[in-house]
């Protein structure tokens, strides 16, 4: 392609690689900052005042290694691990399953049961009335609050399904014939064939469950034990309340300095695994925000 | 495949429910837990409604509590917030709709004119990391930098000459730290939608635009924003159709008492009533007006979308 290169267009670019340039630069200042304060001497760090570009004082990995003591943060990790795997390995085995169902065309209960999950999407019956659901089937601090009740949602169901709908029956059929189940021939198939999708949606589930601390900080305020480390966050970051993490660790008498300084800690560990596997699983995010209707 | 689907469907009109439960034995078992889940987490919720007509109380039960029929809606509309905590929520929606979806075109388009791959690969995946910090990190740094001596309080008392305050504690500011932090978060993962929108704009329209003599900007104009067009009006309608529908959580995490006059929607409002004063019938009415209000707000803006783009969401 012909371009003409006149000084509009070379001020343009100018202009239009900067803005790039410094809009990157604003997208990783402040986790960068973290990450500096996080190694920071806790002593100084008291007395920062703006954006950290390199670390106040000699590097130390104080810090980490409190963190790395404390039972509560150890338990928020291990927890949000848990609700993590038990979403992408239970939770997306159920929405391939549903998914799966409303695709069946030789299937009477298909249209039925589309209808039914797709009028979830429009339409849901609130915070509050969920809430006494819960409630009134006992699972206000349990585990089980934050496993079952996240496990499908109608989004991913019809992005199966549209995944399903576009496989020719005809793997089916054959499969059908050698007197294999439903079971059977959905994953050793079907599921091969629309792996793409799955990841999708496990790549979606995996953010979502890691950053999630809502459903958690109303189904379960009471059991610290069996928190996700978004709460301990919560408490750190806006409570600032690092007494009750810190309360566990014979560092007591120092809490002033390193409080501040933990706070840093867990939001780097706690932030950081999602950020460096990111750049290498973005085709999946790319294909799920072009698939349409998914929202984190 | 079209014929091979109606015949199919033909076959399954014509047979009867019994034969079809001999025939999908297997599909049938499958269904059940599913529908069960959906049964008692969705539609469950939505018979409990029925306490918005009813002075709940819990020892007393869904089915024994007194029925007030639309005492909770007058409560909540005659109430002293409605019109506050109504303005805040459209405010804080509009916002986002006015400000953050153009913004996000426009970056797709400037982004689309970088023309060294590595450096429009790099800055793209750069740009979307703010996205995946969870929430209660960025507001943990909200609240940081706009404290007192935050860096954002630095900069605006330095640029725009403003009284050094906690920026979090006067209700002037709210609407724009949530509104800026929000573009901050989201411009690069709002735009992927549209950057892929443009990469399907025919090229051969661009070579022969360009051959007539067209620059990059007339070519923008004239070319890539009629070729996004349905792509724009499908996520603009959509965007209109979730207007009631602010993010609660992070106005949970950012609010206090001292700014709730600008900060307290809709959803918080459910929240601090219904969750933590247990006003369980009066809550679960202001959810069902947020709901009902939202859904008819979907099903308009889907007929709109479908009428102009042949593309809908539900």
């Amino acid at each position: 392609m012909i371009e003409k290169n006149n000084a509009g267009r070379i001020v343009f670019n100018i202009l239009n690689y900067g803005f790039m340039a410094i809009f990157a630069v604003l997208c990783i200042a402040p986790i960068w900052h973290v990450l500096m304060a996080s190694i920071s001497n806790p002593r100084m760090l008291m007395n920062a005042s703006g954006i950290l570009w390199k670390p106040m004082g000699k590097a130390t990995f104080s810090g980490y290694e409190l963190i790395s003591k404390n039972k509560d943060i150890l338990a928020g990790y291990g927890n949000t691990l848990i609700y993590v795997i038990w979403h992408v390995t239970a939770g997306t085995m159920c929405t391939t399953v549903a998914g799966y169902l409303v695709s069946r065309k030789n299937f009477k209960l298909q249209k039925p049961l589309l209808l039914f999950i797709m009028f979830t999407m429009m339409f849901s019956g609130g915070l509050i009335p969920t809430y006494m659901v819960i409630r009134s089937l006992g699972m206000i601090n349990t585990r089980w609050v934050l496993m079952i009740p996240g496990m499908m949602n109608a989004f991913y169901i019809v992005m199966m399904k549209s995944a399903f709908d576009q496989l020719p029956e005809s793997f089916e059929e054959s499969a059908k014939l050698d007197g294999a189940g439903p079971l059977t021939i959905l994953f050793r198939i079907l599921v091969p064939l629309v792996k793409a999708n799955i990841a999708v949606i496990i790549m979606f589930t995996i953010v979502i469950h890691w950053n999630a601390w809502y459903p958690a900080s109303i189904y379960m305020p009471k059991v610290r034990d069996k928190w996700p480390l978004q709460l301990f966050m919560r408490e750190l970051l806006i409570q600032n309340d690092s007494a009750k993490v810190l309360s566990g660790n014979q560092a007591l008498s120092k809490a002033d300095f390193t409080s501040n300084l933990v706070k840093y800690c867990v939001t780097v560990i706690g932030t950081l695994p999602i950020l460096l596997v990111y750049p290498f699983v973005q085709k999946y995010f790319v294909k799920g925000v072009t698939l349409g209707g998914v929202k984190g | 495949m079209e014929t091979s689907v109606t015949k199919a469907s033909k076959l399954r009109r014509l047979r009867g429910w019994r034969a079809d439960f001999s025939l999908n034995k297997g599909l049938y078992f499958l269904a059940v837990p599913i529908f069960l889940y959906f049964l008692i987490f969705c539609y469950l919720p939505m018979f409990g409604l029925v306490i918005s007509f009813e002075n709940y109380k819990p020892q007393l039960g869904v089915l024994g509590s007194k029925w007030v029929g639309f005492k909770n809606f007058a409560d909540f509309f005659g109430g002293p917030n409605f019109l506050t905590i109504l303005r805040n929520t459209l405010v804080i929606s509009f916002l986002g709709l006015i400000v953050g979806f153009p913004a996000s075109i426009l970056y797709a388009l400037l982004l689309n004119e970088v023309g060294v791959k590595w450096f429009r690969k790099t800055v793209q995946t750069v740009h979307v990391l703010p996205y995946f910090v969870s929430m209660v990190v960025i507001c943990g740094l909200i609240i940081e930098f706009c404290a007192t001596n935050g860096v954002v309080t630095d900069g605006l008392v330095s640029l725009l000459g403003i009284p050094r305050e906690n920026l979090l504690q006067n209700p002037k500011y709210f609407w724009w730290i949530n509104l800026f932090s929000d573009l901050w978060q989201g411009l690069g993962y709002g735009a992927i939608f549209f950057v892929s929108a443009i990469a399907s704009v025919s090229q051969e329209l661009h070579e022969a635009a360009a051959i007539d003599g067209a620059g990059r900007i007339r070519r923008a104009w004239h070319i890539t924003l009629p070729g996004i067009m349905p792509a724009i009006v499908t996520m603009f309608v959509l965007r209109c159709g979730m207007l009631m529908q602010v993010g609660g959580d992070k106005i949970l995490l950012l609010y206090n008492p001292s700014i709730y006059e600008t900060a307290d929607v809709i959803s918080t409002h459910v929240q601090r009533m219904g969750i933590e004063k247990m006003q369980y019938g009066y809550s679960s009415a202001v959810g069902l007006f947020n709901s009902v209000v939202g859904t008819i707000l979907l099903i308009v803006s889907n007929s709109v979308s479908r009428k102009l783009t042949d593309t809908s969401i539900v």
